[in-house]
Protein backbone atom coordinates (compact mmCIF):
# COMPACT_ATOMS: atom_id res chain seq x y z
CA UNK A 1 0.00 0.00 0.00
CA UNK A 2 1.55 3.89 -0.54
CA UNK A 3 1.73 5.97 1.78
CA UNK A 4 -1.40 8.65 1.54
CA UNK A 5 0.28 11.55 -0.05
CA UNK A 6 -0.21 14.03 2.95
CA UNK A 7 2.82 11.69 4.16
CA UNK A 8 5.31 13.25 2.31
CA UNK A 9 4.89 16.84 3.38
CA UNK A 10 5.61 15.06 6.88
CA UNK A 11 8.62 13.24 5.65
CA UNK A 12 9.91 16.66 4.08
CA UNK A 13 9.14 19.08 6.84
CA UNK A 14 11.01 16.16 9.36
CA UNK A 15 14.15 15.86 6.77
CA UNK A 16 14.05 20.09 6.63
CA UNK A 17 13.62 20.33 10.69
CA UNK A 18 16.64 17.55 11.22
CA UNK A 19 19.31 19.81 8.84
CA UNK A 20 17.46 22.87 7.75
CA UNK A 21 21.04 24.15 5.98
CA UNK A 22 21.44 21.37 3.18
CA UNK A 23 17.58 20.08 2.91
CA UNK A 24 15.25 22.33 0.61
CA UNK A 25 12.10 24.08 2.53
CA UNK A 26 9.08 21.95 2.04
CA UNK A 27 7.19 23.58 -0.98
CA UNK A 28 4.57 25.95 0.43
CA UNK A 29 6.12 26.74 3.23
CA UNK A 30 6.99 30.47 4.46
CA UNK A 31 10.83 30.72 5.35
CA UNK A 32 9.90 32.78 8.32
CA UNK A 33 7.34 30.33 9.75
CA UNK A 34 9.39 27.35 9.25
CA UNK A 35 12.11 29.78 10.91
CA UNK A 36 10.02 28.91 13.96
CA UNK A 37 9.77 25.41 13.53
CA UNK A 38 13.92 25.19 13.33
CA UNK A 39 14.71 26.80 16.09
CA UNK A 40 11.90 25.78 18.37
CA UNK A 41 12.72 21.89 17.65
CA UNK A 42 16.58 22.07 17.83
CA UNK A 43 16.47 25.03 20.65
CA UNK A 44 14.28 22.40 22.59
CA UNK A 45 16.72 19.67 21.83
CA UNK A 46 19.85 21.09 22.81
CA UNK A 47 18.28 21.97 26.35
CA UNK A 48 18.39 18.64 27.28
CA UNK A 49 21.35 18.26 26.02
CA UNK A 50 23.14 21.36 27.99
CA UNK A 51 21.47 20.19 30.85
CA UNK A 52 22.84 16.98 30.84
CA UNK A 53 26.54 17.50 29.80
CA UNK A 54 27.86 20.52 30.59
CA UNK A 55 31.56 18.81 30.64
CA UNK A 56 31.24 17.69 27.61
CA UNK A 57 29.63 20.98 25.95
CA UNK A 58 32.64 22.47 27.70
CA UNK A 59 35.54 20.41 26.79
CA UNK A 60 34.02 20.86 22.97
CA UNK A 61 33.41 24.53 23.13
CA UNK A 62 30.17 26.32 22.08
CA UNK A 63 30.46 26.09 18.24
CA UNK A 64 31.88 22.47 18.09
CA UNK A 65 29.01 21.32 20.52
CA UNK A 66 26.23 22.39 18.97
CA UNK A 67 27.66 21.33 15.29
CA UNK A 68 27.69 17.77 17.40
CA UNK A 69 24.20 18.36 18.54
CA UNK A 70 23.17 18.84 15.04
CA UNK A 71 23.97 15.43 13.66
CA UNK A 72 22.94 14.03 16.42
CA UNK A 73 19.43 15.49 15.28
CA UNK A 74 19.83 14.92 11.73
CA UNK A 75 21.42 11.07 11.96
CA UNK A 76 19.87 9.41 14.76
CA UNK A 77 16.97 8.53 14.86
CA UNK A 78 15.98 8.67 18.67
CA UNK A 79 12.79 6.50 19.17
CA UNK A 80 12.13 6.67 23.01
CA UNK A 81 9.19 9.19 23.43
CA UNK A 82 10.31 9.65 27.10
CA UNK A 83 12.50 13.81 26.67
CA UNK A 84 14.78 12.08 29.64
CA UNK A 85 16.08 9.64 27.40
CA UNK A 86 17.25 12.21 25.05
CA UNK A 87 20.36 12.44 26.90
CA UNK A 88 20.77 8.21 26.63
CA UNK A 89 20.23 8.34 22.90
CA UNK A 90 22.79 10.88 22.35
CA UNK A 91 25.43 8.58 24.38
CA UNK A 92 24.36 5.37 22.33
CA UNK A 93 25.06 7.99 19.05
CA UNK A 94 28.29 8.65 20.52
CA UNK A 95 28.96 5.02 20.95
CA UNK A 96 27.00 3.67 17.84
CA UNK A 97 26.76 6.49 15.57
CA UNK A 98 29.14 7.43 12.59
CA UNK A 99 29.85 10.64 13.46
CA UNK A 100 32.77 13.05 10.62
CA UNK A 101 33.56 15.23 12.81
CA UNK A 102 36.64 14.88 14.93
CA UNK A 103 36.41 14.40 18.72
CA UNK A 104 38.21 14.12 21.62
CA UNK A 105 38.40 10.09 22.10
CA UNK A 106 37.19 10.19 25.37
CA UNK A 107 34.21 12.28 24.84
CA UNK A 108 31.31 9.06 24.27
CA UNK A 109 32.95 7.67 28.14
CA UNK A 110 32.84 11.23 29.40
CA UNK A 111 29.18 11.68 28.08
CA UNK A 112 27.98 8.51 29.26
CA UNK A 113 29.50 9.61 33.19
CA UNK A 114 27.27 12.80 32.62
CA UNK A 115 24.86 10.65 31.61
CA UNK A 116 24.87 8.37 34.24
CA UNK A 117 24.00 10.72 37.29
CA UNK A 118 20.83 11.22 35.39
CA UNK A 119 20.03 7.84 35.13
CA UNK A 120 20.54 6.51 38.80
CA UNK A 121 18.88 9.55 39.70
CA UNK A 122 15.57 8.61 37.67
CA UNK A 123 15.81 4.84 37.49
CA UNK A 124 12.92 2.98 38.83
CA UNK A 125 13.88 0.17 41.03
CA UNK A 126 11.64 -0.58 43.92
CA UNK A 127 13.81 -1.62 46.80
CA UNK A 128 14.09 -5.55 47.86
CA UNK A 129 13.37 -6.67 51.24
CA UNK A 130 16.53 -7.10 53.13
CA UNK A 131 17.64 -7.03 56.75
CA UNK A 132 20.05 -4.56 57.39
CA UNK A 133 21.50 -6.36 60.44
CA UNK A 134 22.33 -9.81 58.48
CA UNK A 135 26.02 -11.15 58.37
CA UNK A 136 27.42 -9.89 55.09
CA UNK A 137 29.90 -12.23 55.08
CA UNK A 138 27.80 -15.37 55.79
CA UNK A 139 24.65 -14.79 53.56
CA UNK A 140 23.70 -13.60 50.47
CA UNK A 141 23.84 -9.79 49.77
CA UNK A 142 21.30 -7.74 48.87
CA UNK A 143 22.72 -4.59 46.61
CA UNK A 144 20.91 -1.35 45.83
CA UNK A 145 19.34 -1.73 43.20
CA UNK A 146 19.83 2.01 41.92
CA UNK A 147 23.14 1.53 41.31
CA UNK A 148 26.28 1.19 38.22
CA UNK A 149 29.18 -0.32 38.62
CA UNK A 150 30.84 1.38 35.43
CA UNK A 151 34.42 0.75 34.19
CA UNK A 152 36.00 3.32 32.00
CA UNK A 153 39.29 3.33 29.93
CA UNK A 154 39.43 7.11 30.43
CA UNK A 155 39.60 8.97 34.15
CA UNK A 156 36.13 10.44 32.93
CA UNK A 157 35.70 11.66 36.41
CA UNK A 158 38.71 13.99 36.35
CA UNK A 159 38.32 15.73 32.84
CA UNK A 160 37.13 19.39 32.90
CA UNK A 161 37.70 22.58 31.13
CA UNK A 162 41.34 22.51 32.89
CA UNK A 163 42.06 18.85 32.86
CA UNK A 164 42.23 17.00 28.97
CA UNK A 165 43.73 13.76 29.61
CA UNK A 166 46.56 12.87 26.96
CA UNK A 167 46.27 8.42 27.78
CA UNK A 168 43.70 6.25 28.65
CA UNK A 169 43.93 5.27 32.15
CA UNK A 170 41.49 2.41 33.34
CA UNK A 171 39.05 4.04 35.90
CA UNK A 172 35.93 2.29 37.74
CA UNK A 173 33.40 4.41 39.30
CA UNK A 174 30.26 3.22 41.53
CA UNK A 175 27.15 5.42 40.85
CA UNK A 176 24.29 5.19 43.10
CA UNK A 177 21.28 6.53 44.95
CA UNK A 178 22.12 6.94 48.20
CA UNK A 179 18.89 6.47 51.21
CA UNK A 180 18.46 10.95 51.26
CA UNK A 181 17.59 9.71 47.06
CA UNK A 182 20.95 11.46 46.28
CA UNK A 183 23.42 10.56 43.49
CA UNK A 184 26.87 9.39 44.90
CA UNK A 185 29.93 8.57 42.60
CA UNK A 186 32.70 6.66 44.46
CA UNK A 187 35.97 5.77 42.71
CA UNK A 188 37.10 2.18 43.53
CA UNK A 189 39.78 -0.20 42.46
CA UNK A 190 39.45 -3.34 39.93
CA UNK A 191 39.37 -6.16 42.14
CA UNK A 192 36.07 -4.18 44.21
CA UNK A 193 34.46 -3.27 40.69
CA UNK A 194 34.75 -7.12 40.11
CA UNK A 195 33.37 -7.68 43.03
CA UNK A 196 30.55 -5.82 42.96
CA UNK A 197 29.72 -7.35 39.37
CA UNK A 198 29.88 -11.24 41.53
CA UNK A 199 27.44 -9.64 44.19
CA UNK A 200 24.82 -7.77 41.41
CA UNK A 201 25.23 -11.11 39.25
CA UNK A 202 23.70 -13.46 41.63
CA UNK A 203 22.79 -13.49 45.45
CA UNK A 204 26.24 -14.17 46.82
CA UNK A 205 27.43 -14.48 50.22
CA UNK A 206 30.67 -11.66 51.04
CA UNK A 207 32.82 -15.17 52.01
CA UNK A 208 31.60 -16.94 48.57
CA UNK A 209 32.63 -13.51 46.40
CA UNK A 210 36.40 -13.18 48.08
CA UNK A 211 36.63 -17.06 48.15
CA UNK A 212 35.88 -16.34 44.15
CA UNK A 213 38.54 -13.23 43.78
CA UNK A 214 40.90 -14.65 45.64
CA UNK A 215 41.22 -17.81 43.34
CA UNK A 216 40.67 -15.78 40.14
CA UNK A 217 43.41 -13.86 41.33
CA UNK A 218 45.33 -16.81 42.30
CA UNK A 219 46.36 -14.71 45.54
CA UNK A 220 48.84 -15.95 47.74
CA UNK A 221 46.94 -15.20 51.22
CA UNK A 222 42.88 -15.92 51.00
CA UNK A 223 42.60 -15.07 54.56
CA UNK A 224 43.54 -11.66 53.97
CA UNK A 225 41.57 -11.11 51.60
CA UNK A 226 38.08 -12.00 52.97
CA UNK A 227 39.33 -9.76 55.81
CA UNK A 228 39.75 -7.24 53.46
CA UNK A 229 36.66 -7.87 51.83
CA UNK A 230 34.88 -7.89 55.29
CA UNK A 231 35.56 -4.37 55.83
CA UNK A 232 35.05 -3.46 52.39
CA UNK A 233 31.12 -4.74 52.86
CA UNK A 234 30.48 -3.38 55.80
CA UNK A 235 31.73 0.20 54.46
CA UNK A 236 29.90 -0.25 51.31
CA UNK A 237 26.79 -0.63 53.86
CA UNK A 238 27.69 2.27 55.39
CA UNK A 239 27.69 3.83 52.40
CA UNK A 240 24.18 2.59 50.89
CA UNK A 241 25.83 0.67 48.00
CA UNK A 242 24.83 -2.55 50.13
CA UNK A 243 21.22 -2.75 51.56
CA UNK A 244 22.52 -6.00 53.88
CA UNK A 245 20.91 -9.62 53.21
CA UNK A 246 18.21 -11.47 52.01
CA UNK A 247 15.59 -11.84 54.79
CA UNK B 1 24.50 2.57 60.85
CA UNK B 2 23.06 0.94 57.78
CA UNK B 3 21.06 4.03 55.79
CA UNK B 4 17.10 3.71 55.89
CA UNK B 5 15.65 3.58 52.37
CA UNK B 6 12.54 5.16 51.64
CA UNK B 7 9.94 2.30 50.64
CA UNK B 8 8.63 2.40 46.81
CA UNK B 9 6.33 0.03 45.86
CA UNK B 10 7.14 -2.83 43.72
CA UNK B 11 5.67 -2.53 39.98
CA UNK B 12 3.17 -5.64 40.85
CA UNK B 13 2.01 -4.26 44.21
CA UNK B 14 1.55 -0.74 42.23
CA UNK B 15 -2.76 -1.52 42.05
CA UNK B 16 -4.61 0.77 40.48
CA UNK B 17 -6.03 3.34 42.81
CA UNK B 18 -9.72 4.61 42.62
CA UNK B 19 -10.21 7.67 40.05
CA UNK B 20 -10.36 11.42 41.07
CA UNK B 21 -11.80 13.07 38.04
CA UNK B 22 -10.82 16.82 38.13
CA UNK B 23 -12.99 19.54 38.34
CA UNK B 24 -12.65 23.39 38.73
CA UNK B 25 -9.21 25.26 38.35
CA UNK B 26 -6.21 23.53 37.82
CA UNK B 27 -2.29 24.12 37.29
CA UNK B 28 0.83 22.22 35.25
CA UNK B 29 2.15 20.27 37.79
CA UNK B 30 6.23 21.08 37.65
CA UNK B 31 9.12 19.97 39.14
CA UNK B 32 10.11 23.79 39.46
CA UNK B 33 6.94 24.15 41.78
CA UNK B 34 7.28 21.00 43.86
CA UNK B 35 8.97 23.54 46.89
CA UNK B 36 6.42 25.56 46.70
CA UNK B 37 3.57 23.19 46.82
CA UNK B 38 5.60 21.09 49.33
CA UNK B 39 4.64 24.10 51.76
CA UNK B 40 1.14 24.11 50.82
CA UNK B 41 -0.99 24.27 48.04
CA UNK B 42 -3.08 27.56 47.55
CA UNK B 43 -6.98 26.92 47.74
CA UNK B 44 -7.60 28.03 43.50
CA UNK B 45 -5.83 25.17 42.72
CA UNK B 46 -8.20 22.06 42.74
CA UNK B 47 -5.93 19.33 40.63
CA UNK B 48 -2.87 19.65 38.52
CA UNK B 49 -1.88 18.17 34.76
CA UNK B 50 1.18 16.62 33.74
CA UNK B 51 2.44 15.09 30.32
CA UNK B 52 3.62 11.07 31.28
CA UNK B 53 6.26 12.01 28.98
CA UNK B 54 8.05 14.04 31.74
CA UNK B 55 7.00 11.45 34.71
CA UNK B 56 5.60 7.70 33.84
CA UNK B 57 8.64 4.93 34.54
CA UNK B 58 10.23 6.75 37.20
CA UNK B 59 12.00 6.16 40.27
CA UNK B 60 13.52 7.90 43.14
CA UNK B 61 12.44 11.32 44.36
CA UNK B 62 10.73 12.48 41.50
CA UNK B 63 8.59 9.28 41.95
CA UNK B 64 8.17 10.07 45.32
CA UNK B 65 7.29 13.52 45.25
CA UNK B 66 4.70 12.73 42.61
CA UNK B 67 3.17 10.07 44.64
CA UNK B 68 2.48 12.36 47.44
CA UNK B 69 0.23 15.04 45.41
CA UNK B 70 -1.34 12.69 43.50
CA UNK B 71 -2.46 10.63 46.42
CA UNK B 72 -3.86 14.01 47.31
CA UNK B 73 -5.31 16.25 44.29
CA UNK B 74 -6.89 14.65 40.98
CA UNK B 75 -3.81 14.65 38.05
CA UNK B 76 -5.22 14.93 34.51
CA UNK B 77 -2.49 13.25 31.93
CA UNK B 78 -1.46 15.26 28.92
CA UNK B 79 0.53 13.88 26.50
CA UNK B 80 3.16 15.23 24.18
CA UNK B 81 4.87 12.12 21.94
CA UNK B 82 2.16 10.06 20.86
CA UNK B 83 2.58 12.01 17.25
CA UNK B 84 -1.68 11.22 16.70
CA UNK B 85 -1.01 12.37 13.42
CA UNK B 86 2.03 10.91 12.67
CA UNK B 87 3.31 8.84 9.63
CA UNK B 88 5.26 6.21 11.88
CA UNK B 89 3.10 3.45 13.31
CA UNK B 90 1.40 4.47 16.80
CA UNK B 91 3.36 3.78 19.73
CA UNK B 92 1.33 1.17 21.08
CA UNK B 93 3.82 0.51 24.19
CA UNK B 94 3.85 3.76 25.14
CA UNK B 95 -0.05 4.05 25.21
CA UNK B 96 0.21 0.44 27.64
CA UNK B 97 3.04 2.34 29.72
CA UNK B 98 0.31 5.52 30.19
CA UNK B 99 -2.43 2.88 30.70
CA UNK B 100 -0.73 1.52 33.66
CA UNK B 101 0.96 5.09 35.06
CA UNK B 102 -3.08 6.67 34.92
CA UNK B 103 -3.90 3.52 36.95
CA UNK B 104 -1.73 4.02 39.51
CA UNK B 105 -1.75 7.32 40.14
CA UNK B 106 -5.83 7.22 39.44
CA UNK B 107 -6.33 10.12 37.05
CA UNK B 108 -9.45 9.44 34.51
CA UNK B 109 -8.67 12.04 31.89
CA UNK B 110 -6.04 11.61 29.12
CA UNK B 111 -5.90 14.07 26.27
CA UNK B 112 -3.28 14.54 23.43
CA UNK B 113 -2.55 17.47 20.62
CA UNK B 114 -3.79 16.88 16.98
CA UNK B 115 -0.56 16.90 15.66
CA UNK B 116 2.60 15.06 14.58
CA UNK B 117 5.84 14.56 16.26
CA UNK B 118 7.77 11.47 15.07
CA UNK B 119 8.98 10.95 11.39
CA UNK B 120 10.31 7.85 11.72
CA UNK B 121 12.11 9.07 14.77
CA UNK B 122 11.24 11.18 17.48
CA UNK B 123 11.49 15.08 16.33
CA UNK B 124 10.39 15.53 20.16
CA UNK B 125 8.24 19.16 18.81
CA UNK B 126 4.22 19.34 17.83
CA UNK B 127 3.16 19.87 14.12
CA UNK B 128 0.59 20.31 12.31
CA UNK B 129 -1.34 17.95 10.20
CA UNK B 130 -2.45 18.29 6.71
CA UNK B 131 -6.09 19.34 6.39
CA UNK B 132 -6.69 16.47 3.93
CA UNK B 133 -9.65 13.55 3.78
CA UNK B 134 -6.34 11.03 4.15
CA UNK B 135 -5.61 12.52 7.02
CA UNK B 136 -8.77 12.37 8.78
CA UNK B 137 -9.09 8.58 8.28
CA UNK B 138 -5.47 8.25 9.50
CA UNK B 139 -5.96 10.23 12.26
CA UNK B 140 -9.19 8.56 13.59
CA UNK B 141 -7.97 5.23 12.93
CA UNK B 142 -4.73 5.68 15.51
CA UNK B 143 -6.89 7.68 17.80
CA UNK B 144 -9.63 4.48 17.56
CA UNK B 145 -6.85 2.16 18.59
CA UNK B 146 -4.86 4.59 21.57
CA UNK B 147 -9.00 4.58 22.78
CA UNK B 148 -9.20 0.84 22.98
CA UNK B 149 -5.51 0.86 24.10
CA UNK B 150 -6.69 3.21 26.88
CA UNK B 151 -9.73 1.64 27.14
CA UNK B 152 -11.61 5.26 27.50
CA UNK B 153 -11.98 7.97 25.50
CA UNK B 154 -9.52 10.70 25.01
CA UNK B 155 -9.92 14.46 24.60
CA UNK B 156 -7.65 15.75 21.33
CA UNK B 157 -6.18 19.28 21.68
CA UNK B 158 -6.26 21.51 19.01
CA UNK B 159 -2.84 22.77 18.62
CA UNK B 160 -1.16 26.51 18.02
CA UNK B 161 0.84 25.90 14.48
CA UNK B 162 2.92 28.01 12.63
CA UNK B 163 3.19 26.64 9.24
CA UNK B 164 -0.52 25.48 7.67
CA UNK B 165 0.76 22.61 5.81
CA UNK B 166 -0.02 23.71 1.52
CA UNK B 167 -2.88 21.17 -0.25
CA UNK B 168 -5.72 21.75 2.72
CA UNK B 169 -8.77 20.12 1.32
CA UNK B 170 -10.97 21.75 4.79
CA UNK B 171 -10.51 24.30 7.40
CA UNK B 172 -9.37 23.23 10.58
CA UNK B 173 -12.60 23.37 12.14
CA UNK B 174 -14.33 20.85 9.72
CA UNK B 175 -11.04 18.68 10.21
CA UNK B 176 -10.84 18.82 14.29
CA UNK B 177 -15.04 17.91 14.04
CA UNK B 178 -14.67 14.87 11.56
CA UNK B 179 -12.09 13.59 13.41
CA UNK B 180 -13.54 14.24 16.97
CA UNK B 181 -17.13 12.76 15.27
CA UNK B 182 -15.33 9.86 13.55
CA UNK B 183 -13.12 8.85 16.38
CA UNK B 184 -16.20 9.37 18.90
CA UNK B 185 -13.29 11.09 20.85
CA UNK B 186 -13.54 14.05 23.07
CA UNK B 187 -12.27 17.92 22.55
CA UNK B 188 -9.60 19.50 24.37
CA UNK B 189 -10.34 22.95 24.24
CA UNK B 190 -7.20 25.25 24.21
CA UNK B 191 -8.49 28.98 24.07
CA UNK B 192 -4.78 30.26 24.26
CA UNK B 193 -4.19 28.28 20.64
CA UNK B 194 -6.87 29.50 19.14
CA UNK B 195 -5.98 32.73 19.70
CA UNK B 196 -2.24 32.50 18.74
CA UNK B 197 -3.67 30.99 15.72
CA UNK B 198 -6.18 33.46 14.78
CA UNK B 199 -3.49 36.02 15.42
CA UNK B 200 -1.02 34.28 12.79
CA UNK B 201 -3.64 33.35 10.63
CA UNK B 202 -6.06 36.34 10.53
CA UNK B 203 -9.12 34.60 11.15
CA UNK B 204 -11.63 35.56 13.52
CA UNK B 205 -11.34 32.97 17.09
CA UNK B 206 -15.00 33.36 17.77
CA UNK B 207 -16.34 32.16 14.68
CA UNK B 208 -13.29 29.48 14.99
CA UNK B 209 -14.99 28.69 18.27
CA UNK B 210 -18.15 28.61 17.20
CA UNK B 211 -16.91 25.51 14.06
CA UNK B 212 -15.75 23.24 16.63
CA UNK B 213 -18.10 20.26 18.13
CA UNK B 214 -18.03 22.09 21.63
CA UNK B 215 -20.72 19.81 22.90
CA UNK B 216 -17.97 17.48 23.10
CA UNK B 217 -15.61 19.28 25.87
CA UNK B 218 -14.22 17.76 28.39
CA UNK B 219 -11.12 19.97 29.14
CA UNK B 220 -9.92 23.53 28.43
CA UNK B 221 -6.21 25.55 28.82
CA UNK B 222 -5.86 29.02 28.56
CA UNK B 223 -1.71 29.89 28.85
CA UNK B 224 -0.25 33.02 27.93
CA UNK B 225 2.43 33.63 24.85
CA UNK B 226 5.48 35.84 23.41
CA UNK B 227 5.13 38.37 20.72
CA UNK B 228 8.24 38.24 18.70
CA UNK B 229 9.61 41.72 17.39
CA UNK B 230 7.40 41.33 14.03
CA UNK B 231 4.49 40.41 15.79
CA UNK B 232 4.47 36.51 15.22
CA UNK B 233 2.96 35.32 18.59
CA UNK B 234 4.90 32.40 19.80
CA UNK B 235 3.05 29.47 21.92
CA UNK B 236 5.44 29.41 24.74
CA UNK B 237 3.51 29.68 27.85
CA UNK B 238 6.12 32.03 29.18
CA UNK B 239 4.12 34.47 30.27
CA UNK B 240 1.14 35.55 31.91
CA UNK B 241 -2.80 35.07 30.14
CA UNK B 242 -3.38 38.32 28.46
CA UNK B 243 -7.34 39.72 28.40
CA UNK B 244 -8.20 38.40 24.72
CA UNK B 245 -7.52 35.01 25.89
CA UNK B 246 -9.13 35.52 29.03
CA UNK B 247 -12.25 36.77 26.72
CA UNK B 248 -11.83 34.21 24.56
CA UNK B 249 -12.59 31.59 27.65
CA UNK B 250 -15.60 33.60 28.83
CA UNK B 251 -17.01 32.87 25.68
CA UNK B 252 -16.15 29.31 25.70
CA UNK B 253 -17.88 29.20 29.31
CA UNK B 254 -20.99 30.96 27.87
CA UNK B 255 -21.05 27.79 25.16
CA UNK B 256 -19.91 25.01 27.20
CA UNK B 257 -20.23 25.78 30.98
CA UNK B 258 -18.05 25.31 33.55
CA UNK B 259 -15.81 22.49 32.51
CA UNK B 260 -12.27 22.00 34.15
CA UNK B 261 -9.55 23.77 32.59
CA UNK B 262 -6.14 23.98 33.59
CA UNK B 263 -3.52 26.98 33.35
CA UNK B 264 -0.48 25.99 31.67
CA UNK B 265 2.84 27.52 32.77
CA UNK B 266 5.98 25.99 31.41
CA UNK B 267 8.88 29.70 31.07
CA UNK B 268 9.80 31.86 32.74
CA UNK B 269 7.65 30.17 36.14
CA UNK B 270 6.79 32.95 38.49
CA UNK B 271 5.69 32.94 42.39
CA UNK B 272 3.02 30.22 43.36
CA UNK B 273 1.18 32.97 45.25
CA UNK B 274 0.81 34.57 41.45
CA UNK B 275 0.10 31.48 39.72
CA UNK B 276 -2.60 30.97 42.13
CA UNK B 277 -4.04 34.06 41.18
CA UNK B 278 -4.35 33.32 37.89
CA UNK B 279 -5.81 30.28 38.88
CA UNK B 280 -8.21 32.05 40.91
CA UNK B 281 -9.59 34.12 37.84
CA UNK B 282 -9.88 30.71 35.99
CA UNK B 283 -12.47 29.58 39.22
CA UNK B 284 -13.90 33.45 39.28
CA UNK B 285 -14.96 32.92 35.57
CA UNK B 286 -16.21 29.65 35.78
CA UNK B 287 -18.50 30.34 38.84
CA UNK B 288 -19.62 33.15 36.61
CA UNK B 289 -20.30 30.99 34.20
CA UNK B 290 -22.09 28.74 36.28
CA UNK B 291 -24.11 31.06 37.16
CA UNK B 292 -25.52 32.14 34.51
CA UNK B 293 -26.44 28.69 33.11
CA UNK B 294 -28.70 28.21 36.66
CA UNK B 295 -30.21 31.93 35.16
CA UNK B 296 -31.08 30.14 31.80
CA UNK B 297 -32.16 26.76 33.38
CA UNK B 298 -34.17 28.89 36.12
Amino acid sequence: MTPPDFQSFQHAFGRHLRDPQHTPRPPGVPARRMQVYNELLFNNLTGFLDACFPVSRSLLGDARWRRLNRTFYRDWKAQSPWFRDIPGEFVRYLHEGSIRQPLPACLPELAHYEWAELAVDTMDCPIPGHDPAGDLMSQPIVLNPALLNLSYAWPVHRIGPDCRPRRAQPTHLVVYRNAAEQVEFVEINPVTHRLLSLLANAPTSGERACRQIAEELQHPDPKRLQAFGSALLADFQRQGIILGVQP
Amino acid sequence: MPQQFPHLPAAAERCSRPGRPAQGAGLGFRRELIGALQGGVPAAINFFELAPENWAGMGGRSARELRHFTERYPFVCHGLSLSLGGPAPLDERLLRQIRAFMNEHGMTLYTEHLAWSADDGQLYDLLPIPLSEKAVKWTVDRISRAQDILGMRIGIENASYYVAPPGAEMQETEFISAIVRQADCLLHLDVNNIYVNSRNFAFDPLAFLDGLPLERTCYVHVAGHYVEADGLLIDTHGAEVIAPVWSLLDAAYQRIGNVPTCLERDFNIPDLAILNAEVGRIAERQALAAGQQGAVAS
